[in-house]
């Protein structure tokens, strides 16, 4: 298409999605106007986040400006271009393809993933005989957070995207070729081994149970209820969105995930100590009360008022016998930021020091 | 994917991320090279040679075969016509020496079957090719007889002093694409796409640089004329690139070469350097770059990622390399044979070459004949010949025996019955068969063939060979493998024809390129044209 800079490329296209007519405007891809319009066009290597590879052929729809089905995740709309995305022929593609990602799993597809849910809204062709990849996965990876089970990866590269273009991090990859592809670290070392952050940003994107914490496996694979509890992270000041998934059962946080993409501050990430590090929970040595050190020189359980007003105490004690730059306050990295500002308010009106700190500030 | 979120436009890092800002990848496969292929240590100096992320590294250099196994020693050819030679029997008592030894895909040395491949003392090229257990004992290929009618003419002589490229500076670049319009070239590689309409649309490309990239990384099993224009006419072809350059406005060619290719490699090398001196190619810069074992290479965007250092794993179209090929730039890529066409297509014009072809087909063509046939090699005849008489240039059913079936063109055309015989050897007509000429790789199988066995190395081929990126290719021919071993081994149940149908739809019409669409066509024809051959290994034929 040449522009010949007068403006007459038209702004807004008309695209007809199964028959109804539709707004789009050039540039954007069949999928986000189809999602625009509430036209359901299934997906399984798309992640808003990424740049669109057409690689899982999930979302192949019938389009009027090519012979074959085209992905819609990638295919540019153009004015007047009529996309079907229901037909025989869809419905029949997405019937044998999903057939065939199931013969390449070692059993049933995992619970929850989005292989398991597309497979049981679609249907499956049937007869294909399982087939056994030789997918190699990192059986002696010595993280503890994250499980890479190699026989049940469909291959969509949301991992390694991700790794690549959102963590910016690039520890992990697609490796050999053909049914041995998989995904793997540089000479197949573990994830500490390598440049991994750990975020588990890769985990969190699998639609398929390949990648999982460590922590739910069990619960994952058989499916088990996990209720889903909206907090706030609490390890810094960002205010990350984190779901917490409570085994009732068990009375246990199974795994920590990030609200979806575009809904939070975090946007679909965490780091590794919002995502993994939630053992303090139900630790057994988690602080639950304030202590005060007494005259036994041993640490005892009090309440808030008693604990604020003995260091209350204290402090003025030292800051009325040697002056208020004897005193010296560092505030947590754990804070928020309205904390950390009451902390320097603390020390510069309360006591009237500038020796204050913030913990993460260096 | 969360259902209800709200819409949200999000800037994409693209893969870029992650990566020095100067990252050279396109560095990354020759540096593998040169630290001897994927041994421990070369990811990481390689990083830090390129900038490029150490696991994207790995990731590149284990999809190449020569480079994710540099210790091998010999590869055996598994391509029918080395089985049928016994290439089993090699591979086996080469394992039985000790040795490090593997099977791999068609080497293209078809008329020198059982082939073998032996690594040299420089990791990555320098091999080379025996005909059985020994290195270094081959044949030359029966040939076509020089004469003036063959647009080729691998029996005459090479011609260094390139009277085409000064006929075509005469016509002008638009002269010279008028003349490609009025021969009909249809490109040679496989796919018949008349060459005349990348061209042009090179040539329309916005102003900027181009580039000429030539596919010399033959592949398709069965196929080896490449082989021979790049060993006897590499002057020829270089003629036809300074040609093609000139025509699209271009001033950088790189040629693509099979890896495996060690005799073209030093042939054309050395026709470079011979050019170069007669200032042939002033104002060109003229690269050959090697492929790394991986048949999927030829696939013309699969092609440009390994000349851009990554894996090699086929672009979505659009955009077409003619628009944004090479690094984004508007790319002219063209097979070795129909390149050689264009120095006499300049000199003695478009109308000449269209009238060599017969009926509607246009040009002469080159055929590598292998297989059971009396004289294995590389005849150039008329396209639109007959399979018969291109049967009849190779001598014939070896031995005196009966047609069996034969495969017209490649692995990619699967097999045809005997009652085939009279086929035109065209696009058309063969694609109306559920065929194709493909790269016109004929593969001849005499009366006492196990067709079944052929149908099962042609689908292990493909199985093996494909890149791995989508799953209708990369599962199905797994599963299309396993359903012919059922058969093979007398456990097909009723049912699995409609399965395998049903896969080889799926394939068709979901893989992204064209080896997904092709790789069922061996174990189709076989259900279509050879029933008996699953009818006598068990229940298959109940469904």
């Amino acid at each position: 298409m040449k522009d010949d800079g007068r403006g007459e490329t038209p702004r807004t296209l008309t695209v007809t999605l199964d028959g109804q007519p539709v707004a789009a405007a050039p540039g954007e891809t069949v999928l986000t106007v189809a999602r625009r319009a509430g036209v359901d066009i299934p997906t399984l290597c798309h992640d808003d986040r990424l740049a669109p590879t057409g690689a899982c052929r999930m979302c192949l729809v019938e389009s009027s400006d090519s012979r074959r089905m085209v992905p819609a995740c990638r295919h540019p709309v153009s004015d007047g271009l009529a996309v079907q995305t229901d037909t025989p022929d869809v419905q029949r593609h997405r019937r044998a393809l999903l057939a065939l990602y199931l013969a390449d799993q070692p059993g049933a597809p995992t619970p929850g993933s989005d292989l398991e849910r597309l497979a049981r809204r679609y249907g499956v062709e049937p007869g294909v005989p399982a087939v056994e990849a030789p997918r190699a996965g990192r059986p002696d990876d010595a993280n503890r957070f994250i499980a890479f089970r190699a026989d049940r990866c469909i291959l969509c590269a949301r991992c390694t995207r991700y790794c690549d273009a959102v963590a910016g991090v690039a520890a992990i990859t697609l490796a050999n070729r053909g049914a041995h592809t998989t995904i793997a670290t540089a000479g197949d070392a573990g994830l500490l081994d390598t440049s991994c952050e750990l975020c588990g940003g890769c985990v969190d994107t699998c639609p398929a149970g390949a990648l999982v914490e460590r922590s739910a496996e069990a619960a994952i694979d058989a499916g088990a209820p996990l209720e889903v509890v909206r907090s706030t992270c609490n390890y810094c000041g960002v205010g990350c969105q984190i779901d917490l998934h409570v085994d009732r059962v068990a009375n246990a946080v199974v795994r920590v995930t990030s609200p979806p993409p575009g809904t939070t501050t975090n946007d679909g990430n965490l780091c590794v100590k919002g995502r993994f590090a939630f053992g303090f929970i139900d630790h057994p040595d988690r602080l639950t009360a304030p202590l005060v050190r007494g005259a036994d020189g041993a640490l005892h359980a009090t309440d808030w008022d008693t604990a604020l007003g003995r260091a209350a105490e204290l402090l003025t004690g030292v800051s009325a016998r040697y002056g208020p730059d004897a005193l010296g306050f560092v505030s947590s990295s754990r804070c928020t930021n309205e904390e950390n500002y009451l902390v320097q308010k603390l020390a510069r009106a309360g006591f009237g020091t500038n020796n204050v700190h913030q913990c993460a500030a260096t | 994917m969360p259902d209800g979120a709200p819409p949200r436009t999000y800037h994409h890092r693209g893969d870029e991320a992650g990566r020095r800002r100067d990252a050279d990848q396109a560095r990354v496969l020759p540096l593998f090279d040169a630290h001897g292929g994927l041994r421990p240590g070369a990811v990481r100096a390689i990083q830090a040679e390129t900038g490029v992320p150490a696991a994207t590294v790995h990731g590149v250099g284990s999809f190449y075969h020569l480079i994710a196994r540099p210790d091998v020693e010999a590869r055996v050819c598994e391509g029918l016509s080395c089985r049928m030679r016994g290439a089993d029997r090699v591979l086996a008592g080469l394992r039985a020496e000790g040795r490090a030894v593997e099977g791999c895909a068609c080497l293209g040395q078809c008329d020198r079957a059982p082939a073998v491949l032996w690594a040299g003392a420089e990791a990555g090229h320098g091999f080379e090719i025996g005909t059985g257990a020994e290195p270094g004992s081959v044949a030359a290929p029966h040939l076509t007889p020089s004469s003036p009618d063959l647009a080729i003419d691998l029996a005459a002589p090479d011609d260094p002093t390139w009277p085409a490229l000064e006929a075509a500076r005469h016509l002008g670049p638009a002269g010279v694409r008028v003349e490609l319009r009025a021969a009909r070239l249809r490109g040679r590689g496989g796919a018949g796409f008349p060459a005349h309409l990348k061209w042009d649309a090179v040539a329309a490309a916005p102003p900027g640089p181009r580039v000429v990239v030539c596919n010399a990384d033959e592949g398709e099993p069965g196929t080896f004329k490449d082989r021979e224009v790049l060993v006897r006419r590499p002057h020829r072809l270089l003629e036809g690139l300074a040609i093609a350059a000139h025509a699209v406005g271009a001033d950088r060619i790189v040629i693509y070469l099979r890896g495996e290719f060690e005799g073209p490699r030093r042939a054309l090398e050395a026709a470079v350097a011979q050019a170069r001196g007669a200032g042939h190619l002033d104002g060109l810069s003229v690269e050959i770059a090697l492929g790394h074992g991986a048949y999927i290479c030829g696939e013309e965007t699969a092609l440009l990622e390994a000349l851009e250092g990554r894996r090699g794993m086929p672009r979505h179209k659009p955009p077409f390399p003619t628009e944004a090929g090479l690094f984004g730039r508007p790319t002219l890529i063209n097979n070795v044979e129909s390149l050689a066409c264009v120095p006499a297509i300049v000199q003695r014009g478009g109308a000449w070459f269209a009238g060599l072809g017969r009926g509607e087909a246009s040009g002469t063509k080159l055929f590598s004949v292998s297989g059971d046939v009396a004289r294995p090699g590389v005849y150039e005849l008329p396209l639109g010949v007959t399979f018969g008489e291109v049967l009849e240039a190779a001598g014939g059913v070896a031995g005196g025996r009966a047609l069996g079936a034969f495969s017209p063109g490649g692995a990619s055309s699967g097999l045809l019955p005997p009652d085939a015989v009279d086929v035109v050897m065209d696009f058309g007509p063969l694609a109306e068969r559920g065929s194709m000429l493909g790269s016109a790789g004929v593969v001849v199988l005499d009366e006492t063939r196990d067709l079944l066995d052929a149908a099962l190395t042609q689908a292990r081929f493909f199985r093996a060979e494909s890149c791995g990126q989508c799953a209708p290719c990369r599962i199905g021919t797994q599963v299309l493998v396993r359903l012919l071993e059922r058969a093979r081994d007398g456990e097909a149940t009723a049912a699995d024809r409609d399965t395998l149908e049903r896969v080889a739809w799926e394939m068709d019409a979901g893989s992204i390129c064209g080896l997904g669409m092709a790789a069922p066509l061996p174990a189709l024809h076989l259900v279509r044209y050879f029933p008996d051959a699953l009818r006598t290994r068990g229940p298959a034929e109940g469904g």
